[in-house]
């Protein structure tokens, strides 16, 4: 009796929670469906949820016609770039302030979390004219420096709440046992931290790929990624919904399955370790 | 295990980030601070020169500046309400027990990961437009009038593109959080009589509070800055109806030129976050310890 009624209960529950999950993700789906549909299909009242005919003509049209290629290169380029750059400078800090702490470690720590909280509105004016006299507006390299800057904090942050978790007494057992420095850090500390490395490295590429201030402010047509390529569809392309879909689909399409598989590591280093 | 070799070698290998931040706080701060001084606009490079507080005067007495003000607070208070509350909710009822709860947390998830622009123009387009939208045929297939939303209700149109952006974030850290709770002590509460109402305000929402307070901090230093969704709906109009203080110094900096106005919204800005992060800090900060 009791297990009948925990059935019904979980029913309800399910049915409840995939009504919700499929409500709340249904404008990621009928972007993905309308990609798939003529122009005119796409505006026709009333909406056809699977009955049309499948077209993949927008996908090519949108390649064809807007250097599609380029920006995502742009967005690879900018997102990768700026992690790899920002994983270099973070590792080494991240290490020492977990292995060797220092009285000031902790101050250390959450002065650099103090300059994520700087309102980026509020250094825009001087690093739009920096990089104008420089002549770098609407580079690559700009928008690399720019998003290693932000966000190294949750770099450093994040390495460090997993650094924290490899036990020391490990590292003296390997000493022990003579291993020198070059070894211990080779064979014992390297392969513990990768896992860690490799998540952070993962968050931050969707939290650059994602990036929508400093991408618009400082780009124009040579430089911009994706985020700034689908804002120049807000008029009058945008009434293309076809085409605009197929372009949004292709732009969220990696950072989605990639999101999907870092779900935990974007809790523990969205609140600096706070929540785990 | 420190010695002082080991320990000037830590120094070492944290200067680097130490000196880049600092660099770059500094720098650019400390020239908009400056430049929030001088009378500088793009457009008339010859009048230039120190002006006092004239820049500051002329952009809290504009009255966009209030009005932005009165958005960014409706913007980020209403994102507030809506994710925690809708957070809360569907974190208790993702934590039941029930078929497929991995792809159901997938498909809550998933707008997290979307683009602002992505996201923004989907709405606007697909979704809020009064003649093709999805949300005007409903309207008429019910017999109503199409509404236009970001003509008629821009903020309350953006406030809901950006809830189903954060509603996610805040589901997932709640989830997280739910699942660290004692299910055996639940029960016992259950057993003994405690109603669910009761089971939930005295026990699970203070299990909580931790967690709800760390969202509303971060979304917080997040909601500040919405730019993205602004500039792709509606510019921050009609009129200043949909603008926020990030949009309005970037409207002042990079569409009408005045640098010397844009740097002295920038450091009010700059003023109004810190009033928020002096919080933020000290709540991690005593994470820290425990």
């Amino acid at each position: 009796m009791a297990r009948a009624v925990t059935n019904q209960y979980k029913t309800i529950i399910t049915v409840v929670s995939w009504t919700i999950g499929i409500l709340i993700f249904f404008p990621i789906l009928w972007t993905i469906l309308t990609s798939f549909k003529t122009e005119t299909e796409a505006i026709t009242f009333p909406p056809s949820f699977l009955f049309f005919e499948w077209t993949t003509e927008n996908y090519s049209t949108v390649m064809e016609r807007s250097n599609y290629f380029r920006h995502f290169m742009n967005s690879v380029i900018i997102s990768v770039g700026s992690t790899i750059l920002g994983l270099i400078i973070a590792v080494p800090a991240a290490w020492s302030m977990a292995f060797v702490p220092a009285k000031r470690t902790k101050d250390i720590l959450m002065w650099m979390l103090s300059t994520k909280m700087l309102p980026p509105v509020g250094v825009l004016i001087p690093i739009y004219l920096i990089f104008q006299k420089l002549g770098m507006l609407d580079t690559r390299t700009a928008l690399v420096i720019v998003l290693t800057l932000i966000n190294l904090p949750i770099i450093i942050w994040m390495l460090y709440t997993y650094f924290k978790e490899i036990p020391v007494d490990i590292l003296e057992a390997a000493r022990m046992d003579g291993a020198g420095l070059r070894a211990e850090i080779l064979y014992v500390l390297t392969p513990m931290a990768l896992p860690g490395i490799a998540s952070t490295m993962l968050l931050n590429i969707i939290l650059a790929w994602n990036e929508a201030f400093w991408t618009l402010t400082l780009t124009a047509a040579k430089a911009a990624p994706l985020t700034a390529f689908i804002a120049s569809y807000s008029s009058p392309e945008g009434l293309f919904y076809a085409k605009l879909s197929a372009a949004s689909t292709m732009a969220i399409a990696p950072i989605l399955i990639m999101g999907w598989f870092s779900q935990k590591q974007l809790v523990r280093g969205l609140t600096f370790g706070a929540v785990k | 295990m420190s010695t002082e070799h080991s320990r000037s070698a830590a120094r070492l290998m944290i200067s680097p980030s130490v000196i880049l931040l600092l660099g770059w706080m500094i720098i650019p701060l400390s020239l908009t601070i400056y430049f929030s001084f001088q009378r500088y606009n793009l457009l008339m490079p010859d009048q230039t020169g120190f002006v006092g507080f004239e820049n500051y005067r002329y952009f809290l007495t504009d009255p966009a500046f209030f009005s932005s003000l009165v958005n960014t607070l409706l913007l980020v208070g209403g994102v507030l309400c809506i994710t925690i509350v809708g957070g809360v909710g569907l974190a208790v009822l993702l934590d039941q027990p029930m078929w497929g709860q991995g792809i159901v947390r997938i498909l809550v998830i998933a707008p997290f990961f979307v683009m602002p622009t992505v996201s923004a123009l989907v709405w606007k387009n697909m979704f809020m437009n009064p003649v093709s939208g999805l949300f005007a045929w409903m309207a008429q297939s019910v017999g109503l009038e199409p509404f236009d939303f970001l003509a008629h209700a821009p903020l309350m149109s953006i406030i809901i593109i950006v809830s189903w952006q954060w509603l996610p974030f805040a589901t997932l850290i709640l989830l997280t959080a739910m699942q660290s709770m004692d299910s055996e002590r639940l029960e016992a509460a259950e057993m003994d009589g405690a109603s669910t109402l009761s089971r939930f305000w005295f026990m699970v929402l203070p299990h909580l509070s931790r967690a709800i307070t760390v969202v509303i901090l971060i979304q917080t230093i997040f909601l500040l800055s919405i730019f993205a969704e602004i500039l792709v709906t509606t510019n921050g109009g009609p009129g200043t109806a949909s603008t926020n203080l990030t949009y309005l110094v970037y409207a002042e900096s990079q569409l009408r030129y005045d640098v010397g106005t844009g740097s002295a919204g920038g450091v009010v800005a700059i003023i109004l976050a810190n009033i928020v992060a002096f919080f933020l800090m000290r709540m991690i900060g005593k994470n820290l310890d425990a």
